[in-house]
């Protein structure tokens, strides 16, 4: 029955009140029961709906004073209900992602992986650095004849260097397999004219019994500048900044006299050993410093060996050995471990360094 | 070359330390790679004489001997067999220290006290030479020091002379290198030499070219024996062993001046000529190493009426040897030609400590003085009176001197050096130095055969001035653009891709074995090989990268691994004509999972033909349309590595017609020899050089439609000996150009298939780019496709 009367009414909101603080709206477990509450409150026939509803039967000064009360009711209600149902909805989706758990410590899924050999990053490291300082890739073949190998790099028949250069000879044919990279420098110089700028990196063969440090297939980075005026300190000034950009700028570098038929003067070049503070260890075999290089002023005979003029022509010319940078750098101890392609060597390096 | 600090400074008084030397010659080119500390590394050991010697009560090996060190009698017990009474000893008195900070004290040994130790030489780190305790011999006094009797302790280096620098193999040729950088004054050698016998041999020589010089002379009455102390001490130091007073001179006269000499006993030569002749064939020589050498024709030897008596310049005949018998001398300095001491020694494998200075060139002017000075030196040691020298000798021509500048010098070095620095150092070294302002003329001495041109000028002054005041200089240079070249640049893509793919790559060497030849099925016969290889293991220039991947995965295989996927790019080697080929290649091997993911076993499928396939497919995207064909057929053609390969599932890659790659399974045969015949290996291989050849243009995007695509699956029953190519190409040409991809999803023979036939499922789809396609447009497209492969292929929808 409708109140119809200010204190009817009045009752009939208190017991309404009532019922919404019965229903307990933050207690109800789940979203069917909050459902229920919803109905019953606010449902079309739901007490607060009655109410609301009856206050037409009210006078017009009644209305306006208990309208807003009604309403203000009414919203309670409404905000109540939907805080409730988020909360339920958010525990729902707790659960539910809940029971999705896998186990996420189980290995990850690699692809397979590819690593190219450390030898190969290792050049490509050398090559960068002198190919930002201008120089151009250059190649020749393995199996070479006596001239680009030796004579015309001033290395006569019967000249004792020779000896450091136990070679391999074909069978049946007057060719070897070429023991240095400068044969690709007389191949380079024959082919084209100067100025030259270039690095012949690549592999090379020596008669000797491979053990830890030594190996009869390795390979070089030979270097050549061919250009008027050039001069040793040239050699210096490329080589120390090479030196700096492969090993760090605060590198030591040191050139002192050798001997190489197809240069005069020559050198060697050494940096200060960075794995011990000077005093000697195994890396640089006691002496403080670590041999790197072999370099120097291109030997005229050789420009005449080709055509070039040495009167206007001069250069400079190196080598550098990659296994002996890839074993600094790696720390591998034993030449071998390059040519047997362990795999559990193999995965461990995939890098151009510089 | 050893060398002995005490000698060294016999000739060059130097202050510095052994250590500062080595430092000095390094800075000259000269790397130190030994140093050696000699001398006594004992002290309280003295001279003594075993009295007696008797047995020990309680060993039967050892023994008990009374021992006078010339103070008091001793007893000690000895356990060397070769001990006797009336030996003088080396005597270690209680308190002395051996090598090794070993304290000599009081012990008892098996109950006998022993008061001292009777010493080996090793134990005193002395050169053994008998087993047991050094026998000294008569002559020092009991209770003598030993360490005095061994000389001056001693600092050996080890020095490696470049072989430019033959001048510097001697300790006198290395003291006057130092004089001239030290500005310093060798120490004058004196000689008396009093020629008082009347006789002198007769010398002819062939050819002067091969031999500049010649000269012998006559000692007669010479006494062969011991050495004297301070000369055995010498060679001892250099580590060489003393033979008799007249090879020592000879040898100590090598190591002091770098000129060979060569003393023959006189009585053994058949006559009175010696000649300097070229070998003819069959004569043979035993030399002093006890071997008997056969020399070719055109040897450059000394000979006596009969026959040869040396090998010139590298050793001489053991039986015309100085021994222990001889009473007269005939003693040889000559100057041989650098080649002709090179080219005897490697035609005989014979070297000495003479053929190593005469290969590299010796001073032509050194003889006369050398020998001299061996001559008086033999009789001062041996007694005996000396001839006059029988010398034949070509007429010596001047050096021409060097002409050039300093700025030239500057130049080559891109140095700033003055004048007066360059001429300062060249004084020191030059025979004869003219300056003229700027300008130079250097004679070189004798000794330096190294020195001919102005870069040669311009290294001794950056030696004598230093390389470190060369400045570093950058800016001569013209820029340039580096370019690789097109092999570089395709290898480098090719190993990205096959990284990409999840290969590893592999570096093997160019040369295998016979056998492994064998196992691989690829023929020897005509391959390129290595006159004189390392070992049979390294005969042969590999035919193809296959052989040294195979290793690699017998190699991982055996340790443990079970999946593998490695590439290699190398060269490859065939014969042509009377020289090699080269061609660059890439080759490839996968077995095993796909994926390091154990376990989930779905996802990680074992490598087959196709993964094998996608590698060279990647490899050759760019280089044109790839044609397959079966290997065998005549459109295949034929490459190297071929019986490597499986004959039923293998394909090559042709482009326009070229076989650039092959992509198969591993022939059984191999996969036996290489224990991988459970494995399942599929094998690649790619010719880069082809590939390298030939231009990759940069990727063209091809515009692709905005509007929606349509997609349709058919499964299609086929025969089952129905390439899939074939059901491809028909369907292709049936659908026409709205057709944009295919996709062959499911393969399926068994339940539901008749016996002969399988099912090939494919996911079309289909797109204009002018309209989007309607059901009925492809339901039409679909339909001839459908009545195209039934009638071309035999086709039919699966049920």
């Amino acid at each position: 029955m409708a109140p119809t009367t200010r204190d009817a009414w009045e009752q009939a909101y208190a017991r309404a009140e009532s019922a919404v603080r019965a229903a307990k709206l933050d207690a109800a477990s789940d979203i069917p029961a909050l459902e229920d509450v919803r109905v019953r409150l606010l449902g079309r026939k739901g007490e607060l709906t009655e109410l609301l509803k009856s206050l037409k039967d009210l006078s017009l000064q009644d209305k306006r004073d208990l309208g807003p009360k009604a309403q203000e009711l009414k919203s309670r209600v409404e905000a109540g209900i939907e805080l409730r149902r988020s909360e339920l909805e958010n525990l729902a989706d707790a659960a539910s992602l809940e029971k999705d758990a896998i186990d996420l410590t189980l290995p990850a899924l690699r692809p397979p992986r590819g690593h190219m050999h450390p030898l190969t990053g290792t050049l490509r490291s050398i090559a960068r650095i002198f190919q930002l300082m201008g120089y151009s890739w250059a190649e020749g073949p393995f199996v070479e004849d006596d001239r680009h190998n030796f004579s015309a790099l001033n290395i006569a028949q019967d000249h004792p260097a020779r000896d450091s250069h136990d070679t391999f000879y074909l069978q049946d044919v007057p060719l070897l397999l070429r023991t240095h990279t400068s044969t690709v420098q007389i191949r380079t110089m024959e082919s084209s004219r100067p100025p030259l700028r270039v690095i012949c990196p690549g592999r090379v063969f020596r008669h000797e019994q491979i053990d830890a440090t030594h190996s009869a297939v390795f390979h070089q980075v030979e270097g050549l500048v061919v250009d008027e005026g050039i001069g040793f300190s040239d050699l210096k000034g490329h080589l120390h900044t090479f030196l700096q950009r492969l090993l760090g700028a605060s590198i030591k570098t040191r050139f002192r006299p050798s001997y190489f038929p197809f240069t005069e003067p020559s050198t060697e070049v050494d940096v200060k050993c960075f794995f011990c503070p000077g005093t000697g260890c195994p890396s640089c075999k006691h002496t403080g410093w670590i041999e790197i290089l072999g370099a120097g002023v291109v030997n005229p005979a050789v420009f005449k060996s080709v055509g070039y003029d040495p009167e206007k022509w001069s250069g400079f010319a190196f080598g550098v050995g990659v296994e002996r940078v890839a074993m600094l750098l790696h720390g591998v101890r034993d030449l071998r471990d390059f040519y047997t392609n362990d795999l559990r060597f193999l995965r461990q390096f995939d890098e151009d360094l510089v | 070359m050893k060398i002995s600090y005490n000698w060294l400074k016999e000739h060059l008084p130097l202050e510095i330390s052994a250590s500062e030397l080595a430092a000095h010659l390094l800075r000259l080119g000269f790397e130190v790679a030994g140093h050696q500390r000699l001398g006594p590394a004992f002290t309280g050991v003295v001279v003594a004489k075993i009295v007696s010697r008797d047995k020990h009560p309680n060993a039967e090996k050892l023994s008990v001997c009374a021992v006078d060190d010339g103070a008091q009698i001793w007893s000690v017990v000895c356990g060397a067999p070769n001990a006797a009474a009336g030996q003088t000893v080396a005597f270690a008195r209680i308190g002395a220290v051996l090598p090794g900070n070993f304290k000599i004290g009081k012990a008892k040994l098996r109950g006998v006290e022993s008061c001292g130790m009777i010493c080996s030489r090793s134990e005193l780190g002395l050169p053994k030479d008998i087993d047991g305790i050094w026998v000294m011999g008569e002559g020092p006094a009991p209770g003598t020091d030993v360490g005095s009797l061994l000389g001056p302790a001693d600092d050996v280096l080890d020095v490696d002379i470049t072989s430019n620098r033959p001048d510097c193999l001697s300790h006198r040729g290395l003291a006057r290198e130092l004089a001239a950088y030290f500005r310093k004054t060798l120490t004058p050698i004196s000689l008396s030499l009093e020629e008082t016998l009347g006789k002198t041999p007769e010398v002819c020589v062939e050819d002067f070219q091969a031999c500049p010089y010649y000269g012998a002379r006559l000692i007669e009455g010479v006494t062969v024996k011991d050495s004297p102390p301070w000369l055995k001490t010498r060679l001892e130091s250099i580590g060489l062993r003393p033979i008799n007073n007249v090879a020592d001179v000879t040898n100590f006269i090598l190591h002091d001046t770098g000129q060979p000499l060569h003393a023959f006993d006189a009585d053994t030569l058949s006559g009175s000529r010696i000649f300097v002749r070229r070998s003819k064939a069959g004569e043979t020589l035993l030399a002093l190493d006890h071997k008997t050498y056969d020399l070719p024709a055109g040897l450059l030897v000394i000979s006596d009426e009969k026959k040869p008596v040396a090998l010139a310049g590298v050793m001489g005949a053991e039986d015309t040897a100085v021994t222990a018998a001889t009473r007269r001398v005939l003693l040889e300095g000559a100057c041989f030609a650098p080649g002709e001491a090179r080219r005897s020694s490697q035609a005989t494998r014979l070297r000495s400590d003479s053929s190593y200075r005469f290969e590299r060139g010796t001073d032509p002017e050194a003889p006369r003085a050398a020998a001299g000075r061996g001559a008086a030196l033999i009789v001062q040691l041996a007694g005996g009176n000396i001839g006059k020298p029988a010398q034949a000798c070509a007429p010596t021509a001047g050096r021409a001197p060097i002409k050039t500048s300093v700025s030239r010098l500057n130049s080559i070095l891109g140095a700033d050096f003055t004048a007066k620095e360059i001429a300062s150092c060249f004084s020191e070294i030059a025979a004869e130095l003219k300056v003229n302002g700027e300008e130079l003329s250097f004679t070189a001495p004798s000794w330096r055969r190294d020195l001919s041109d102005a870069n040669d000028l311009a290294e001794e002054a950056a030696r004598f001035l230093g390389y470190d005041n060369i400045p570093y200089r950058m800016a001569a240079l013209a820029p340039k653009t580096a370019r690789l070249t097109p092999l570089e640049t395709r290898a480098r893509r090719a190993r990205i891709q096959l990284t990409a793919l999840g290969l590893c790559e592999a570096y093997n060497y160019d040369l295998i074995a016979e056998k492994t030849l064998d196992s691989c099925r690829l023929p020897s016969a005509g391959q390129p090989r290595v006159a004189n290889p390392l070992s049979e293991d390294w005969s042969f220039l590999r035919p193809s990268l296959l052989p040294g991947l195979l290793m690699n995965a017998r190699y991982n295989l055996s340790r443990g691994a079970d999946a593998l996927r490695l590439f290699e790019i190398g060269k490859v080697y065939a014969p042509q004509g009377q020289s090699v080929s080269e061609t660059w290649r890439t080759a490839g091997i996968l077995l095993g999972p796909v994926l390091d993911a154990r376990w989930q076993p779905a996802r990680a499928p074992r490598a087959s033909f196709y993964d094998a396939k996608a590698a060279v497919e990647a490899l050759l995207e760019k280089s044109g349309n790839i044609v397959w064909a079966k290997l065998g057929s005549a459109t295949a053609g034929r490459t190297e590595s071929d019986p490597l390969f499986h004959s039923t599932n293998c394909l090559r890659a042709l482009i326009n017609g070229s076989p650039v790659a092959t992509v198969g399974w591993l022939h059984p045969r191999a996969a036996r020899a290489y224990d991988l015949d459970r494995e399942g290996a599929i094998l690649f291989d790619v010719n880069l050089d082809w590939l390298a050849d030939r231009d990759e243009p940069p990727s063209h995007l091809r515009e692709f439609s905005a509007l929606p695509v349509s997609r349709r699956d058919l499964a299609l029953v086929v025969e089952e000996r129905l390439p899939y190519a074939e059901l491809e190409g028909s369907l292709r040409a049936a659908a026409g150009p709205d057709l944009l991809d295919i996709e062959l999803f499911d393969v399926y023979q068994g339940k539901g298939i008749d016996d002969g036939y399988k099912s090939l499922a494919v996911r079309l789809t289909f797109g204009r780019s002018d309209r989007t396609l309607t059901d009925a447009d492809v339901a039409k497209t679909v339909e001839a496709i459908v009545a195209a492969l039934a009638k071309e292929v035999g086709a039919r929808l699966r049920a």
